[in-house]
């Protein structure tokens, strides 16, 4: 029972930075209409800037160094949709696609390149966690709750009550007719770019403190937000939201009846579930 | 001489594994990124059956066959994605399956890999030194490439070319889209599958790292750079790589970059794909009829 109740509270700690990996995947996707393949590396270059601060020469105190660090993310975001999104906005989505593709390749062996190919920590002590209900939290895992909640607050402020977030939605839903109402298209894609890579290096930062670092948490956790969104709707911020719960959730379950070398399968297994038995999900309107 | 002659059988290799895929991402527009697991299959399988003493050709059929009947079990919920969601899910599914290598130990011995694959023995001719390889690999590839060729020229290959400008069109015509991209998979499998098959035998030895997404970046660059969508292109988008990537053997650095070259190549490699699809998408070789 005790293994039950702490792999459904490993469950939503997983969840909850998975629910950041996809509201900033659906978030590009819902305004500017494509799939960002290369959202895995900014998550991994997000745990990476906040690496290089920390470390030689910068040595900063871990608190300090999250403010550089995803600062970096986000300019790394502007120059990803500068150097190779934008002039690509009319090209077909083979292109498109490709071009992403060959984007996460070159950043990823990028990292790999600087930092090598091993796994690496922070260096944080390991604290003992604190025991409640005979369940095991760290202090770490508290505040991966804390950050995703604020988060998830803050998303909603910015898209509900604020009209940078009411012309982004108007851009989601069609571009050329906000374009046509006089919304400023160019300022909604690039706060979607701050928002979509801040969800992503934070995502990526808070995974690296609970686990380690290593170049390629990008690809396998672009799978898992990807098969979060199907769960919610693609282009569905709340959607994604849950989705992310229900897949950290699924996985640390599975670890209970299946071998561990395969949790990082079980997102891929939901996903061809869900186009096996409700493929409406992702062929609704947003799908051509 | 040697060199030459090893970089011709690896040029063969990847011949053949650039043309499967072209007909998936060239001719039908499927945007698989999970190709590489389809070579892993091939070389898994026959690789497996030749170690428990089975004759080549039997290991063969059985590595082909294994492959084509996975592409088709994977083509039927993949295929209901549209572009990006394809891509996705085949890469989820090379991942999974570099998974399965490696965690199914009692099978495929996991990370350490299977050693000691037997060189090929068909019709009474071992194939064991290298210029005899390189004719096994030469005529795989001239009949990869006459077989698919003939396919794509066939009436079957404009339906193809008909799905992927416009689907709906092709519909519209009576043409069954998702039946014409299950062939389409199914066939670019059974020969992703073949040139598994080759490599395993050729290298003796195969392990889960050989069957990473850098193997499907690799070849969707030599797609993308010859061009995509010709007969030709496959090819020369595999000679002017493998020749681009050995040619830095020759450039006499310091033992200790030896750490970085490994990284910065395949940053090159990536790159190489940003700046062809935003200066030149169509690649080396234009197709004929396309802007």
């Amino acid at each position: 029972m005790d293994i039950l109740l702490q792999s459904v509270v490993n469950g939503i700690l997983a969840g909850c930075i998975y629910a950041l990996f996809a509201m900033g995947l659906t978030l590009i996707y819902g305004v500017l209409n494509f799939v960002n393949f290369a959202h895995g590396e900014l998550i991994m270059w997000g745990a990476y800037f906040l690496y290089l601060f920390v470390s030689e020469p910068f040595s900063l105190p871990l608190w300090v160094a999250v403010a550089p660090a995803l600062l970096c993310t986000v300019c790394l975001g502007m120059a990803m949709d500068f150097a190779v999104f934008r002039p690509l906005r009319k090209a077909d989505r083979l292109t498109l696609l490709i071009a992403a593709m060959g984007l996460s390749f070159l950043l990823r062996n990028a990292a790999q390149f600087f930092w090598g190919a091993e796994v690496r920590t922070y260096g944080l002590e390991i604290t003992r966690g604190f025991r409640f209900l005979g369940l095991s939290l760290t202090a770490n895992q508290i505040l991966i709750i804390g950050v995703t909640v604020i988060c998830v607050i803050g998303v909603y402020l910015l898209f509900f009550r604020t009209s940078l977030g009411k012309s982004m939605r108007a851009v989601s839903d069609n571009l050329d007719l906000a374009r046509v109402v006089g919304i400023n298209a160019r300022w909604s894609i690039r706060a979607a770019w701050v928002v979509s890579a801040l969800l992503a290096g934070t995502g990526g930062i808070l995974m690296a403190l609970d686990t380690n670092l290593n170049p390629e948490m990008g690809v396998i956790n672009l799978v898992k937000a990807f098969a979060a969104t199907l769960i919610g709707g693609v282009g569905n911020l709340w959607g994604a939201l849950l989705g992310g719960l229900l897949i950290g959730l699924a996985e640390n379950l599975s670890v209970l009846v299946i071998s561990p070398g395969y949790k990082d399968a079980v997102a891929f297994a939901i996903m061809v579930g869900i186009l096996l038995t409700r493929p409406y999900i992702v062929t609704g309107k947003r799908m051509d | 001489m040697d060199l030459l002659l090893h970089l011709c059988v690896v040029i063969a290799i990847y011949s053949i594994f650039a043309m499967s895929l072209n007909i998936e991402v060239g001719y039908t527009g499927l945007f698989n990124f999970g190709h590489v697991a389809f070579l892993g299959i091939g070389a898994y399988t026959s690789a497996l059956l030749s170690l428990a003493g089975f004759p080549f050709a039997f290991c063969l059929m059985v590595a082909l066959a294994a492959a084509g009947l996975t592409g088709l079990l994977l083509s039927i919920p993949a295929l209901r994605l549209q572009g990006d969601y394809f891509g996705i899910a085949t890469l989820g599914f090379g991942e999974i399956l570099r998974l399965v290598f490696q965690n199914e130990v009692w099978l495929t011995k996991g990370p350490m890999g299977l050693p000691g694959i037997p060189k090929p023995e068909m019709l009474g001719v071992r194939f064991e030194s290298l210029p005899e390889y390189l004719g096994l690999a030469a005529v795989a590839a001239l009949l990869t490439y006459l077989v698919l060729g003939a396919v794509t020229e066939s009436p079957f290959g404009r339906a193809l070319r008909a799905v992927r400008d416009d689907e709906t069109a092709a519909e519209i015509l009576g043409k069954n889209a998702f039946a014409f991209k299950t062939r389409s998979f199914v066939i670019g499998s059974v020969f992703a599958g073949l040139a598994g098959v080759l490599w395993a035998h050729y290298t003796s030895f195969v392990s889960p790292s050989d069957f990473t997404l850098n193997e499907t970046i690799v070849v969707l660059l030599i797609v993308v750079l010859g061009g995509k969508g010709t007969r030709p292109g496959p090819v020369v988008g595999a000679v002017a790589l493998i020749f681009l990537q050995e040619s830095l053997r020759f450039l006499r650095l310091p033992p200790e970059w030896t750490r970085y070259l490994g990284p910065l190549q395949q940053m090159a490699f990536g790159a190489l794909l940003v700046a062809l699809m935003v200066f030149r998408p169509e690649g080396l070789i234009r197709e004929k009829g396309r802007k």
